[in-house]
């Protein structure tokens, strides 16, 4: 019945630089889903192939997660949150999984760190060779006293003196091994080993050797019917994970930035979408009045506007799933060099993530063809052929008061999400800012009307060119809203994100340097052996000496997932504690007792316990303790959240050894041999590792987000100003010289940036206080120069999308 | 042929004054439109009753500020009158659905503007039949032709707006306002910017309309050399008609402009 009318295809041919606005933020939006997209993929595939268990064919491990059961029924949510540490199973279970029919032996694995003269070796019993292959090279296997050695550390029959988790061991050496290995490691006997390990009762894991004819999947169900839930039972690609458990936190992020973050900035990338749309529709308002004149209903100007998005569609995405594999690519490269992801972990680019892109791309140019289509379907014809171009002042009856809710949740989330700390507060703050977005895209033509009178009253005095500017501006307020939204969104979501990073970094800072009354701090990257405490205190001249065992806690907090809160365990007293680090006790007194903990005032408030309360948690390995809260304190950011003994942690981790010594007097030349003494300029909680991690993906975020609001802001900006050709032509005919009219588009752009800027700021301070406040406790911190490169970036981005297409506009202005 | 003969006949009938047997073409009952309420309220026009003859070629004038436009745009369904009723070959438009307005000014009206009358990404054939292709039908090509050249433009079927001089894009607008064979053609001030020797074509072009096809065409303009060429002149004065002319020539026409405006002016003033 209904023939095509072909109005949108001869638009979209006759002229195409008119669409290439449109055309250029739909190829971005197809980039952000298809880079993000990949990421995600990439992070729910992610394996690692097995080396060391290369020869078990099926394995056994506990599970490494805790789980957050919410719901029931059919609203049953699992949520697996890894573990700090390594989760370790029952020694009982070894003599089950051999007893499964069709298991020729099942062998017990374990790993644990031994300190020799040389440095830090690894060490397992002689029994984990039946499935790593190791042969010796000269020597027999160990009996009770003795170990065999990788080739290069010692000789056959030396004696050496190793100190393990429970103190030194004099052993001598009974064999060698034929290679060397990757790193120097010593073999004890199985029941030798399980005493030194540090964790006696408890292994890693539990290799199953099939016996002949049995597959090691048939296997795997037999072994899993007989441990039941005690453990959980991997083959293949399965246990890369098992050997590497970094790989369980590198899929968590992976799946955080391609899910989350690329949730948002799809989010933004189809919001600024949808704005170029509707800008370039309401450019066309008088060739939509003529349609509606000669006979097109509304529904035909609505099928027309989304028809000429739709045939740009395909070719933007397309267009954009090539950088978007770039994206992924170097962002993934980054992060494998910087060791979130562990190296043996590939880039997977499937065809899911380019399809869902070029998808979106078209769902985005549907809808936002339809959303800027309502307007121009509704022009009564007769009114838009009037000559002169004024948009109609008054204010939408929606967009008002859905503007006002948008704001009132921005402030009321950004209230609640307060309480949150690390990433989900990075996550969260995301979202707040895009609440505060959206009440800025409908409010926009209130703001920009309000701003230019408020702007204006000083430039109206300072010549033609600027009263002109603000005239302008004040009128055509819908045209500077679409001006100013993408500015402010660059502005808002570049500050909260790096400000963010810079409070928590500032506040951990300080907090360190006011906590650390210590007057040396020795560290040592392979660890300090257990008696090191009472060696130092018998130095002259020291008065206090703790050594402290960083690790990481689970805190369960009502409402929310288990956050992973740092813990530290201290070998010492209490007092000494005391006059080496000042963690300011806000609450109760510090004692370290067993089954006692200190915790940090926010994690107090977050877990809502008390002093004189249980709080529950789970220990580095899974394990679930509830020790009392005998103090808060409030410098948990900068040193440490959790405070217990180190007895309390020593059997949860799998390097017992302690990593710092901090001690009150002393020389620096008596502590050198514990390890590396740091003078007190090194002492700064930005050097961990984790910190620069987290400060670098919060600038690629930070750059990603900002760098596309800022290429939408360019593309709106000259999209308005190439508009204006016939208004520059009339100006200059009735006497207005280029330089004038140039000046005039400054003053325009300069406004436009200002208040973008202004509201970016306001914006993006509104989301970091709440929750610096929570983070921190302290206010947001702004590195001064780094606030101003953003605002002169703005301003020049401002001043060029606009300068470069008001030169090209005016070019043949008096030529008609 | 005898359809043709008829509206002919009909044509000369009103040509000379005599109330044609049928329907009027335009009719309207109590028209008003303001714009704004309250104390800023613009009476666009102040209650209209008018019945316009079919096959006739009607001008309407009025100093500036006294309402053509918005009676054009009135009586051609482009916007709604504030209270009246508006009937055009016997329908009422007034009460009519936006979609039924629109099916009615696809098929049944014609319309050229002042300037902007052509879509500038389409073809000057692809612009005259756009009402067909609106309408959901295939584009009749020989009718386009046919249109095109009884405008005196065959051969420029496949240029754009932008390569046509003023005159030839009014011309075109002339076509595409006939090309669906409309009761009535509305034209807001078709020749204000073209000069004398085009203004002569194109007035030419609806004279002949009017004449030869028995259009009827209703025109708002400002120049007395211009309304000289219709039938009869309507004079709008502060939204309301205040005096009408038949077969008048320019000069009459000219005079009679002045001596309202005049009156207009010193009524202002007084």
């Amino acid at each position: 019945m209904r023939t095509p009318n072909g109005l949108a295809r001869a638009a979209v041919r006759f002229s195409p630089a008119a669409f290439t606005g449109t055309f250029v933020a739909l190829v971005m939006a197809a980039l952000i889903v298809s880079g993000c997209g990949i990421l995600l993929e990439t992070g729910l595939r992610a394996s690692v192939p097995p080396q060391r268990y290369a020869g078990a064919p099926v394995l056994v491990a506990a599970d490494q997660n805790v789980h957050r059961i919410t719901g029931s029924g059919d609203d049953r949510d699992d949520e697996a949150i890894p573990l700090p540490d390594r989760a370790r199973l029952d020694n009982s279970l070894v003599a089950k999984a051999a007893s499964v029919p069709g298991a020729r032996s099942a062998v017990a694995d374990i790993t644990f760190p031994v300190l020799g003269d040389r440095g830090a070796l690894t060490g397992h019993g002689w029994g984990a060779t039946a499935f790593t292959g190791e042969r010796l090279g000269s020597g027999r296997a160990p009996r009770t006293g003795e170990i065999v050695v990788t080739r290069g550390v010692a000789a056959v029959g030396d004696r050496v003196t190793l100190t393990t988790a429970n103190g030194p061991h004099r052993v001598i050496v009974s064999g060698v091994t034929v290679s060397s290995g990757a790193t120097p490691t010593v073999w004890f006997t199985d029941s030798e080993a399980a005493a030194v390990s540090g964790h006696p009762g408890r292994i890693d894991t539990i290799a199953v050797l099939p016996a002949d004819g049995v597959t090691p999947a048939e296997l795997k169900k037999r072994v899993a019917h007989a441990l039941g839930s005690r453990a959980q039972v991997h083959t293949g690609t399965g246990r890369g994970a098992v050997e590497d458990t970094s790989l369980g936190q590198a899929r968590e992020l992976l799946t955080a930035l391609g899910g989350s973050f690329g949730g948002t900035a799809t989010m933004v990338a189809v919001f600024t979408a949808a704005a170029t749309v509707a800008l370039s529709v309401g450019r066309r308002a008088r060739e939509f009045a003529l349609l509606r004149a000669i006979g097109a209903t509304p529904r035909q100007i609505r099928r027309t506007i989304a028809t000429e998005a739709l045939l740009m569609a395909p070719l933007a995405g397309l267009l954009g799933c090539l950088p978007g594999i770039a994206l992924a690519h170097w962002w993934f490269g980054q992060l494998r060099d910087r060791g979130a992801v562990p190296g043996a972990v590939q880039l997977s680019v499937s065809w899911i993530p380019l399809v869902s892109a070029v998808g979106a791309v078209l769902l985005t140019a549907l809808v936002a063809g339809l959303a800027a289509a309502r307007r121009a379907a509704r022009i009564k014809p007769g009114r838009a052929l009037a000559e002169a171009a004024v948009e109609r002042i008054r204010p939408g009856w929606i967009r008002t008061p859905l503007g006002i809710a948008a704001v009132a949740g921005g402030f009321v989330c950004a209230g609640l999400a307060s309480s949150l700390s690390g990433d989900e507060a990075a996550g969260a703050s995301l979202g707040i800012v895009f609440l505060f977005m959206l009440a800025t895209a409908l409010l926009g033509p209130l703001l920009a009307r309000a701003a230019a009178a408020l702007f204006g009253l000083p430039l109206r005095g300072a010549g033609a060119s600027a009263s002109l500017a603000v005239a302008n501006s004040r009128t055509n307020a819908r045209r500077m809203a679409s001006a100013i939204t993408p500015i402010v969104l660059a502005m808002a979501f570049a500050a909260t994100l790096v400000f963010m990073h810079t409070s928590e970094v500032r506040a951990a800072d300080r907090q360190l340097r006011a906590a650390t009354v210590a007057d040396h701090i020795v560290s040592s990257g392979t660890g300090l052996p257990p008696d090191t405490v009472a060696r130092a205190e018998r130095l002259p001249d020291v008065t206090a000496a703790v050594a402290l065992l960083k690790t990481a806690v689970l805190v369960p907090t009502p409402g929310n997932s288990p956050q992973q809160a740092s813990a530290q365990g201290v070998t010492g007293s209490s007092t000494a504690l005391a006059r080496v680090q000042d963690l300011d006790v806000r609450k109760g007194t510090l004692s370290l007792r067993p089954g006692q903990v200190a915790i940090d005032i926010r994690l107090a408030d977050a877990a809502r316990v008390g002093i004189g309360d249980r709080l529950r948690l789970y220990l580095p390995d899974g394990t679930k303790a509830a020790p009392e809260v005998v103090a808060t304190y409030g410098r948990g950011l900068g040193v440490s959240q959790v405070t217990l003994p180190a007895s309390a942690l020593a059997a949860h981790v799998t390097s017992p050894f302690a990593t710092e010594l901090w001690t009150r007097g002393g020389s620096a030349k008596a502590l050198a041999p514990f390890g590396t003494v740091l003078d007190r300029g090194d002492r700064t909680a930005a050097s961990s590792e984790e910190r620069e991690l987290s400060a670098w993906a919060n600038a690629v975020m930070a750059a990603v987000l900002g760098g596309f609001a800022a290429i939408a802001a360019g593309n709106t900006l000259v999209m308005t100003v190439l508009d204006r050709r016939r208004e520059f032509g009339m100006l200059r005919l009735v006497g207005g010289t280029r330089r004038q009219i140039l000046r005039m588009v400054r003053w325009e752009a300069l406004l436009v940036t200002l208040v973008g800027i202004t509201l970016g700021t306001a914006i993006a301070l509104a989301t970091l206080v709440p929750m610096a406040q929570g983070i921190t406790g302290e206010a947001p911190y702004v590195p001064p120069v780094l606030y101003g490169a953003f605002v002169a970036a703005a301003l020049i981005l401002g001043l060029t999308a606009t300068a470069l297409p008001a030169r090209a506009a005016l070019r043949g202005t008096l030529r008609r | 042929m005898g359809l043709r003969k008829k509206r002919y006949e009909e044509g000369v009938a009103a040509r000379t004054g005599v109330a044609p047997a049928g329907r009027p073409a335009v009719e309207l009952r109590g028209v008003r439109r303001q714009f704004g309420r309250g104390q800023a309220a613009v009476h666009a026009l102040r209650g209209i009753d008018l019945e316009l003859a079919r096959g006739g070629f009607t001008a309407v004038m009025g100093p500036s500020g006294s309402g053509k436009s918005t009676f054009l745009q009135c009586a051609a369904g482009l916007d709604r009158p504030t209270a009246g009723t508006v009937h055009l070959g016997g329908t009422e438009i007034t009460g009519l659905s936006e979609n039924k307005l629109t099916a009615l000014r696809r098929t049944r009206l014609g319309f050229v503007f002042q300037a902007f009358n052509l879509l500038p990404s389409l073809t000057v054939e692809q612009n005259v039949v756009l009402p067909m292709r609106l309408a959901g039908h295939r584009p009749d090509r020989r009718r386009a032709a046919e249109v095109l050249s009884q405008v005196g433009l065959d051969g420029l079927a496949r240029r754009r707006p932008d390569q046509l001089s003023g005159g030839q894009q009014q011309r075109v607008a002339i076509a595409r306002a006939l090309v669906t064979r409309p009761d009535v053609v509305f034209a807001d001030e078709p020749t204000g910017a073209l000069d004398t020797t085009t203004a002569t074509e194109v007035l030419g072009l609806l004279r002949g309309a009017v004449d030869s096809l028995g259009a009827t065409v209703v025109m708002v303009t400002h120049d007395p050399a211009a309304a000289a060429w219709a039938d009869h002149v309507l004079f709008l004065a502060d939204g309301a008609i205040a005096d009408s002319l038949t077969g008048a020539p320019a000069a009459r026409i000219a005079d009679r402009m002045t001596a309202l405006t005049a009156s207009y002016r010193t009524g202002a003033a007084a």
